[in-house]
This record gives C-alpha cells, structure tokens and sequence, in this order.
C-alpha cells in the first residue's frame, strides 16, 4: 500500500500546521507509522526515526487504548480525543497536547490505518493550570478555613460551658453567702441599738466594723448576683415614667451619712421642669448610686462632688452627670473602666474597697434601659461620668391608658 | 518472562498528592510544592511480580489526572482502557474520602472488571490527621480495595501500594 500523493506535503498545509503547532502521523492499518508532518519536535525529534515505529511506541497516551485504535480501524469510532495531555520536555517544562485519533482513508474511501493529529496547547494549558492551580489553592485556604472555624466554634463552645458553670457557680456562692449576712446584719444593729444591753466604747467601735463589712459583704454578694444576672440575660426592667429629679435626690439622701462623713459637699443641679425618664426605678437608683458611690470613694476628704441632670445632646434622651475633683483615672486604665473585675490603679492606690464590679454592672443596666455611659477623667483632677436614659413618652403613655381601660 | 502493559489511573480530589505519589513510585522524587494538574499526565514503570514460578515483567502506565471538577467531562475519555486505579484521598482532608466510591463507580462504569486499591495519603502529616481508620477500613471495603497508609513525601508504602496493584492486575 502507498501513501505517496496523500500527504499533506504542500508548502500551504506545512505552514498551516506549524503555525497551528500541529503534528501528524499516519499509520497503515497494523498501526505502523508511514508518514510523519508538521510541527517538528511534538511527536519526536527525527521524524525519519519515527517511521516504522509502532504508533503506542510514539504516543504513550495510546498504550492500552489498542481497542480504541481498532474501533476507529473498524469504522465503528469516527473519532477519538484527548485532551490536556502533559508531556515533560528535557528540560523540565510542562507541554500541553490535544490528540486526536482519526480514521486515515485511502484514495478508494477505505479506511487504511490511524490519522493521529497532536496540537500543542500549552499557551492556553498554562492559562488554564493556572487557574485550576489558584482555584485549589482557594479551595484549600477555604476548607482550612471552615476547619479552623469549627475548632473555634466548638472552643467557643466549651467556653461558654465553663463559663455558665463558673456563673452558676458564682451565683450559688454568692446566694449562699448573702443568705447568712441578713441576720449578722440585723443582730449587730440590734446590738448597736443596745436593745439587749449597753456597749462601752469598744464594744460600739467593734460592732461598727463588723456592721461595716457587712454591709460591704451584701454589696458584693449584690454585685456578684447582678453580673451572673446580666450574664445570663435575667435582668427584667419594670419600665415606668420616673421623676429624675427626686430619684437623684433620693439617692443623694441615702448616701448622705457616707457623704457626710468623708466630708464631700454633695451638689445637685436638676431643672425642676425636666420631663420624666422612662426607666426601671430600682435600677436606674442603682446607677445613680454606683455612680455616687464611685466619686465619694476615688475622692478625698473634702473634696467636691456634683449631681446634674438635663437633656441629653441626643434627643429624646436625659442626661445625669457625677463629677468629682478626686484622683482621676490613668489614661491607659480607661479603655477597661467597665470591663469585670478591672479596677483601675489609682483605686488599688487609694485603698477603695471593690471588686471591680459597679461600673460593668452599671454600663449593662444603662444600656439595657437604651441609653449609654462615658465618662471624661484626668489625673488628680476628677472624672465626671455621665449616663443617659430615654424620656418617657407621656403622650404615647397617656395614649396607650385609655386603650388598655377600654380593653379591660 | 512475560511482559505485559497494564493502564492505571490515579483517582482522587484535588490536591491529595496523585502527582506526588506518581513521581515518587516512578522516579522516587517529591516535592513540597503543590501544582496543580490539568488533563493527564502518562507515566510508564515496569516492574518484576514474581507469579508462581515465574515471574512477570509488568509495565504500568500510570494516569495521572486532574482532580478539579473542571474535568470530570472528559474523564470518561481519559478512563478508556483502564483496568485498575489507584484511589487517592488525603487523612487531613475528610471529604476527600467521601469522594473515593464515586471514583470507583465511574471507573467501573468504563471498566467493569477493574482493580483498585486505595492510598490513605499524606500519613506523615500525623497532627493533621483528620481521618478516623474505621472510616478509611470501611471505605476501602466499600470499593473492594486493599488500603495502604502512604506518604509521598517518606515514601512510605508507595512502592508497596503500587505493586499491590500490579499484582492485582496480573492475577
């Protein structure tokens, strides 16, 4: 059988296929190459050696496809494609190929053995690799990603176990402690009473220690109960139009004695034609009284203290302000101010009692109302800290009354 | 001597060390570096089975194809005229192991008589190792494969997975 005249030898078909970079090989129908063409070095190097090789021997691609080749032989496949075939080149380099096997008709129509075509394809298999290569690499930056999430998630998780444990934990603590405090306290006011007997001068002294950490005692046992409380999401504000001015008053009157006895003249500056705050009244005396408390604590005797109320810069809201000229709070304290359990160092200085719990305990109770805290300070000079709580809404109130009587 | 060729192919996910484990059982060579494979890429390694008395000269013609999904069209090409294959999956990656029996099926879909056996990759990584053996023993079950613990990077049952395959492939 020949081939000669089949060939793609013409000047047009070579430039074709080397512009193309595209080689082909023709094999009889025992799949021995006959004719070799186009571009040079894809299919070998010396294309006078590759004739009469075995075209599998050529093509590794095509070892174990010898079924493929006889079906194409047979007739019974028109075609056969592979594509993104790699081939390393000596010299390390990644080639890329797209082979297809063809039946190779003779002059009469038969089909006379194999038309292998390769192309070479690595421009756009680099391209492509390239792709493939960022998108896996995405792929596994995101599957890491997910894992280290779900580690977090579930160190999260462990976390937040401990942490209702340590909260339980706590909350018993402190309910167990306070419960025996209540009767301490009343036997030694019964005491401090003389009720059942004179004291002499010791004994009063004594007894007004123990009334003292007591009382300090129950605070922070209160303390303790409130954060767990908040913690846990149990807190339940009684909202109700509250009249600012005789709540600050109130609280004013009732750390009077404390007041009095470090010798802090307390000032209250409340317009008397403020409109009423929508707040839990128990609660918002808590803040007021915290705050209170604070500034008589980090102030020294004889310093000042001032209690102002007004609207808030930020409508619909109140405004309480405490200031003091007492030690201020350091600038690098001030980011944790309301963190719990942080005490700033000026009040491990002055030798305050606290844990550290009145103004995170203060900052969720405010912000449970709706409203927010700051507070300005400097060293030696003071701090006022300020408070806002919403404005009740006397209309929408007195709206609502009639409504619910006529429900009812 | 007989002297027999065999096609495999090496099945897996991306990135779960098939090329690894192809250059480090054909030319003992790895590296740390992950590039990615399009397509294919053949390997040839013969290798001695001793058979009863004799033994069999095997060339394996090894398939190494892409794992991206961006392939799985022209896989069904790629797997014409396999007999057996090496299922890949990574221990630190889970999912890759969920994957093994779909490999099997669409090489059985092919090549119904095929062999397998699958290779628990990346067994140095022992910190990483998010793979429970059970899962790995009863995946292996499930496709009808021997498995091996291998390590592309020490090499560790490489050759012992492969010729296991060979060994498969000429019973």
């Amino acid at each position: 059988m020949s081939f000669q005249g089949h060939a793609m030898d013409s000047t047009l078909s070579h430039l074709i296929l080397r512009n193309c970079e595209i080689a082909y090989a023709i094999t009889d129908d025992a799949l021995t190459v006959v004719e070799v063409g186009g571009e040079g070095d894809i299919l070998c190097n010396d294309h006078e050696v590759c004739l009469g090789q075995s075209l599998p021997d050529l093509v590794p691609e095509l070892v174990g496809l010898e079924d493929v080749l006889a079906d194409i032989l047979g007739g019974d496949l028109p075609r056969f494609e592979l594509a993104w075939a790699n081939r390393e080149t000596a010299d390390g380099q990644t080639i890329y190929l797209t082979l297809v096997e063809l039946p190779y008709r003779d002059r009469t129509g038969q089909i006379a053995g194999i038309l292998h075509v390769a192309q070479d394809v690595t421009e756009m298999g680099m391209v492509d690799r390239q792709l493939a290569q960022s998108r896996n690499e995405l792929r596994l930056l995101q599957d890491q990603l997910t894992r280290q999430n779900l580690e977090l998630a579930a160190a999260n998780a462990e976390l937040r176990r401990l942490d209702e444990l340590k909260s339980a934990f706590v909350s018993v603590a402190a309910h167990e402690l306070r419960t025996p405090l209540a009767p301490i306290r009343g036997y030694v006011e019964v005491l401090l009473d003389e009720e059942v007997g004179s004291l002499t001068g010791d004994q009063r002294e004594y007894l007004q220690i123990v009334e003292r950490s007591t009382r300090r005692l129950l605070t922070l046992t209160s303390n303790l109960l409130d954060v767990t409380r908040i913690e846990a999401g149990q807190v339940e504000l009684v909202l109700q139009s509250t009249d600012l001015h005789a709540l600050v008053e109130a609280v004013a009157a009732e750390y009077g004695p404390q007041l009095e006895g470090r010798a802090q003249p307390l000032t209250l500056r409340i317009p008397s034609d403020l409109p009423p705050a929508l707040c839990d009244e128990t609660r918002a005396a808590q803040i007021v009284g915290n705050l209170l408390s604070n500034a008589s604590k980090y102030t020294p005797r004889g310093g000042r203290i001032a209690v102002t109320v007004a609207l808030a810069e930020e409508d619909g809201f109140l405004e309480v302000s405490v200031a003091d000229n007492g030690v201020g709070i350091p600038a690098n304290d001030q980011p944790r101010l309301f963190d719990r359990f942080f005490r700033a160092q000026t009040a491990l200085l002055t030798g305050a009692s606290g844990a550290g719990l009145g103004l995170h305990i203060t900052r969720s109770l405010i912000e449970l109302h709706g409203g927010r805290i700051w507070f300005e300070s400097e060293l030696d000079k003071g701090s006022t800290f300020h408070v806002t709580f919403p404005v009740a809404d006397e209309s929408a109130l007195t709206a609502i009354e009639p409504a619910r009587s006529a429900e009812t | 001597m007989r002297t027999i060729s065999k096609k495999i192919c090496l099945l897996g996910d991306f990135a779960v060390g098939k090329t690894s484990l192809t250059r480090r059982f054909v030319y003992d060579l790895f590296s740390d570096k992950y590039i990615s494979t399009i397509g294919v890429r053949v390997s040839r390694k013969t290798v001695a089975i001793p058979v009863g008395g004799d033994v069999v000269e095997l060339t394996i013609m090894l398939w190494d194809l892409g794992g991206s999904e961006e392939f799985n069209l022209m896989r069904a090409s790629y797997l014409r005229g396999a007999v057996g294959a090496v299922l890949v999956c990574d221990l630190t990656r889970p999912g890759t192991l969920d994957m093994i029996r779909t490999y099997a099926d669409e090489l059985l879909s092919v090549s119904p008589g095929a062999h397998f056996v699958l290779a628990a990759n990346k067994c140095d990584l022992i910190d990483h190792q998010r793979l429970a053996q059970e899962h790995v023993e009863s995946t292996a079950a499930d496709v009808n494969a021997p498995y091996y613990y291998t390590s592309a990077k020490t090499g560790d049952e490489v050759e012992t997975l492969f010729r296991h395959l060979g060994r498969l492939l000429i019973a």
